[in-house]
């Protein structure tokens, strides 16, 4: 492992993101070993149950139940799924479609530069919210529908970081030499531009995640995001508020699990950007 | 009374736990009114005074022994306030980076303003007719105009020029300038340091003058002093040090500068560079023993003590008196004033560069020419300089040779096959013929990639990348052609020093032996020594590989030493161009005129 690597994994930020990633992971790939029961699965005589630690609690339901009687811990779970999925396949994919575009637009310039760049401007002179929802009125409902929308919304992100970023970078001499060597526009771009940029775009890559773990709540929130039979962290939310004050825990629960993903995503990527920035870098020394 | 006056000042900087001295026991007296040059390569420990005097240290760095006096009063004992009073007032500075002493955001006037507030002149009436007074004074004409521009408005020479009229303005005491012309053009040069000095004699002010250049130091101070690892190795009254130095660090430092007489003569190479800070813990004797030509086996037991000569001349070496003795030896020639071969490598015809600059609302687009009419030719194993002031179209004439722009009119002729439009037949020919040095190594070497890579890069490009072992095999020899060592291999650049990164840039661009190599200022940001040893390398890699070479410098006397023949660009075009000597020794046009003059006289 090159010393870069390993300091990066020392520093504590770090180290506690990856940490409560991983969690959140394991979660959602082991949901239906761990879960309790089944998160769909209803049970009429015993709804709004507390947690299992207060007087009137049930050992079946460690976080007690909701409306339906539904297990609060399974469903929490199966959200993690949901919400995971969101978060590295929409992430990943605006990153994609923003930095393929931000590297092409930095390295060439000129048309197409002004076209995308454009486009970008048009495009973020929306509200993201308003976007989404309105992208998903578009789309109907579903998890793949939440996934394309995020994708739509937030590759704008990527594209404008990365094409300044790419800008600077190709300012080098040595991305000049290497056209001189011979090397094709492809090739400098994959074997220069990138290993300079990687550092940026996995920074931002996990701050999307975290944008994309909120944005997912908020569509589930207004019941555009995912279809009603799938356990979802804005979905329950939603399904709590009517019962606030019978049963709080309902409502505490999925927010404070939304808290900690995205809280999660947010001290990595912190923790990566000030591992990766050599200006933070020299101060510190 | 001395002005400045350092009594065994010791420097210590920690580094990882273990203290390393930066700046060992060097004294110094400055008179009122006089100038010490304090001369040095990187590394010496030369900008640690000026930081001392300032109170600038970098963090970790401390002033652990002697004495530095101030008109009798310890700086190294002030408290804050007492420091801030002198600073700024009694004492001034000159920094090296004129644009990033100003602030971008505010106006010149403003920014000299403020200087003057800070001295006390209350009446802004006042503040306002003395900065004109200083500004006329620092030769900058139209003062009026200049206090409401903005430090991009103005070239790194005006700049300057604001930051000595402001260095000055609080009448101090003493002045400490910093490689003030470091970063100028050399004509510009020139001009700075002539008026640096008019102003140091108008305020009677004394100078510390800190530089790399000991021919720049020798045309301005009146003492000298030499720094080695951190310590004075010789001091005394320029002419003394100059004619008969008594350190061998201060001859070699002479004869690895190129002369500018007529007959020319052999650089002295000094192997080697100077220690880091981290050897330098574990060295032992004379610091200057193991690249000291005329070292014995005692210099390496002890420190030698510093040996008075004359009167206020001293060095810090045991056998003062082989010093003189020290001789360039016989290196391989350079400028090689060989015939006009038949056929020539390089043809360039009628060659136009014009760049449209873009359409404002009320502005209509103007063209600017930055190459006119260049017409010149360059033979195989021919070394052809390039000279003329930044902005004289240089750069952009490189670009149009190595097809990084099209040019808007004329024709190149490169190996026999037309190369004019940046078409993909002429990008394959250009691939095989010619090959480009860069500036600055630190901007030419991918961070990310290990040496063995880097110079080898040629053999990843196209269709065909060679393997592994092969790649190796060939980093390997260029390595050793370059003079370095194989382990060199699996490092990465921020591993090296400058003068290795150099070398590592020329060996990749000749990695698959292009005909002809563009080198951009390639030895401008090297220190003396350094640039000695890339100069003869370039001619020894000449006589292996075989290869022509352009030449681009402001330095006319490291051309004079490279190149048999020369181009003179002013304002875009080629203004006189022919063998070497000859322009040297009779130029015609006015500005060729105007560059020799810009080179320091020899000593």
């Amino acid at each position: 492992m090159s010393p870069a690597v390993s300091a990066t994994l020392r520093s504590g930020r770090v180290v506690i993101g990856l940490g409560l990633v991983l969690f959140l992971g394991m979660c959602a790939l082991l949901a239906p070993l761990i879960a309790p029961h089944d998160p769909a699965e209803q049970n009429l005589l015993s709804i709004l149950l507390p947690p299992a630690w207060s007087p009137d609690g049930n050992q079946e339901f460690p976080f007690g139940t909701d409306s339906l009687g539904r297990c609060i811990l399974s469903r929490l779970i199966y959200g993690a799924r949901t919400a995971m999925v969101v978060a590295i396949v929409a992430s990943l994919g605006a990153m994609l479609l923003g930095s393929i575009l931000g590297h092409v637009c930095g390295y060439f310039g000129g048309i197409v530069d002004w076209v995308v760049g454009r486009a970008v401007d048009v495009w973020m002179s929306f509200p993201p919210v308003i976007l989404s929802l309105v992208l998903m009125v578009g789309l109907g409902t579903g998890l793949d529908k939440v996934i394309m929308a995020i994708i739509l919304v937030d590759w704008t992100r990527f594209c404008r970081v990365l094409r300044s970023e790419v800008l600077v970078v190709t300012q080098r001499d040595y991305v000049t030499a290497a056209r001189l060597l011979g090397f094709t526009h492809w090739q400098t771009i994959t074997r220069e531009i990138l290993p300079a940029t990687l550092p940026l775009l996995i920074t931002l890559l996990s701050l999307e995640m975290a944008v994309a773990v909120v944005v997912e709540a908020i569509l589930s929130f207004v019941g555009l995001g995912v279809r009603a039979d799938e356990a979802a962290w804005g979905q329950m939310i939603a399904d709590a508020r009517q019962y606030i004050y019978q049963s709080p825990w309902n409502l505490l629960f999925p927010m404070f699990a939304i808290i900690i993903a995205v809280s999660a995503f947010n001290l990595l990527g912190d923790g990566l950007r000030r591992a990766f920035d050599v200006r933070l870098a020299q101060l510190a020394r | 009374m001395s002005v400045l006056e350092a009594r065994d000042l010791t420097v210590t900087a920690r580094m990882s736990g273990i203290a390393v001295p930066v700046l060992r026991e060097v004294s110094f007296r400055l008179g009122p009114g006089r100038i010490l040059g304090v001369v040095g390569e990187s590394g010496a420990g030369k900008s640690m005074i000026g930081r001392a005097i300032a109170h600038l240290l970098p963090s970790g760095f401390a002033i652990t022994g002697g004495s530095l006096q101030f008109e009798g009063r310890n700086l190294t004992e002030l408290r804050h306030r007492q420091r801030r009073e002198l600073l700024g007032r009694a004492i001034s500075f000159i920094p090296q980076g004129p644009l990033s002493a100003l602030n971008p955001v505010r106006t010149i006037g403003r920014q000299f303003d403020e200087h003057l507030a800070h001295l006390g002149i209350r009446r802004r009436e006042e503040r306002r007719e003395r900065a004109l007074a200083m500004l006329s004074a620092a030769r900058l004409s139209d003062p009026w105009r200049l206090l409401e521009r903005y430090p991009h408005q103005l070239s790194g020479g005006m700049c300057q020029r604001v930051l000595i009229a402001m260095a000055f303005a609080s009448n101090p005491r003493l002045v400490v300038a910093d490689e003030p012309t470091t970063a100028l053009d050399l004509t510009i040069q020139a001009h700075i340091v002539e008026l640096i000095a008019q102003m140091q004699q108008q305020h009677a002010t004394a100078l510390v003058f800190i530089t790399h250049d000991l021919r720049l130091a020798a045309h301005l101070c009146d003492e000298i002093m030499v720094m080695y690892a951190g310590r004075a190795v010789e001091y005394g009254p320029t002419r003394a040090v100059l004619s008969a130095p008594a350190h061998p660090y201060t001859r070699c430092l002479q004869l690895a500068n190129p002369a500018m007489c007529p007959q020319g003569r052999a650089l002295y190479l000094l192997p080697e560079q100077m220690p880091s800070l981290r050897e330098l813990a574990r060295m032992s004797g004379c610091r200057f023993a193991p690249r000291c030509p005329v070292a014995t086996q005692e210099c390496l037991q002890s420190e030698p003590p510093i040996i008075s000569h004359a009167a206020n001349h001293w060095a810090a070496c045991i056998r003062p008196q082989v010093t003189l003795q020290i001789v360039a030896q016989p290196a391989l020639p350079g400028a090689i004033p060989g015939a006009i071969p038949a056929r020539s490598l390089l043809q360039v015809e009628n060659l136009h560069k014009r760049y449209i600059t873009a359409r404002h609302m009320l502005r209509s687009a103007t063209e600017i020419s930055a190459v006119r009419n260049a017409e010149f030719g360059i033979a195989a194993n021919e070394f052809v300089g390039l000279v003329g002031e930044s902005g004289s179209g240089k750069s952009t004439l490189a670009k149009l040779l190595l097809g990084l722009e099209p040019p808007s009119a004329g024709r190149i002729v490169l190996d026999g096959e037309d190369v004019t439009d940046c078409s993909a037949h002429a990008r394959q020919v250009r691939i095989a013929t010619v090959q480009m040095v860069f500036q600055d190594p630190q901007s030419a070497l991918n961070p990310r990639r290990r040496v063995a890579s880097i110079v080898t890069q040629a053999m990843e490009a196209g269709r065909q990348p060679a393997a592994r072992d092969e790649r190796i095999k060939r980093a390997k020899a260029l390595l050793s052609d370059m003079g370095l060592s194989a382990e060199l291999a699996m490092r990465y650049p921020a591993q090296l020093s400058g003068g290795q990164r150099q070398r590592i840039n020329v060996a990749r661009a000749l990695c698959k032996v292009p005909k002809i190599l563009v080198a951009d200022e390639v030895v401008s940001g090297l220190d003396v020594s350094i640039q000695a040893q890339l100069l003869q390398l370039l001619l020894r890699l000449r006589d292996e590989f075989q290869f022509a070479m352009l030449f681009i410098s402001h330095d006319l006397s490291v051309v004079r030493h490279l190149c048999s023949r020369v181009l003179v660009m002013y304002r875009g075009e080629i203004v006189e161009q022919g063998p070497t000597e000859a322009i040297f020794a009779q130029p015609q046009h006015a500005h060729t005129r105007a560059l020799l003059s810009a080179v320091p006289a020899e000593y």
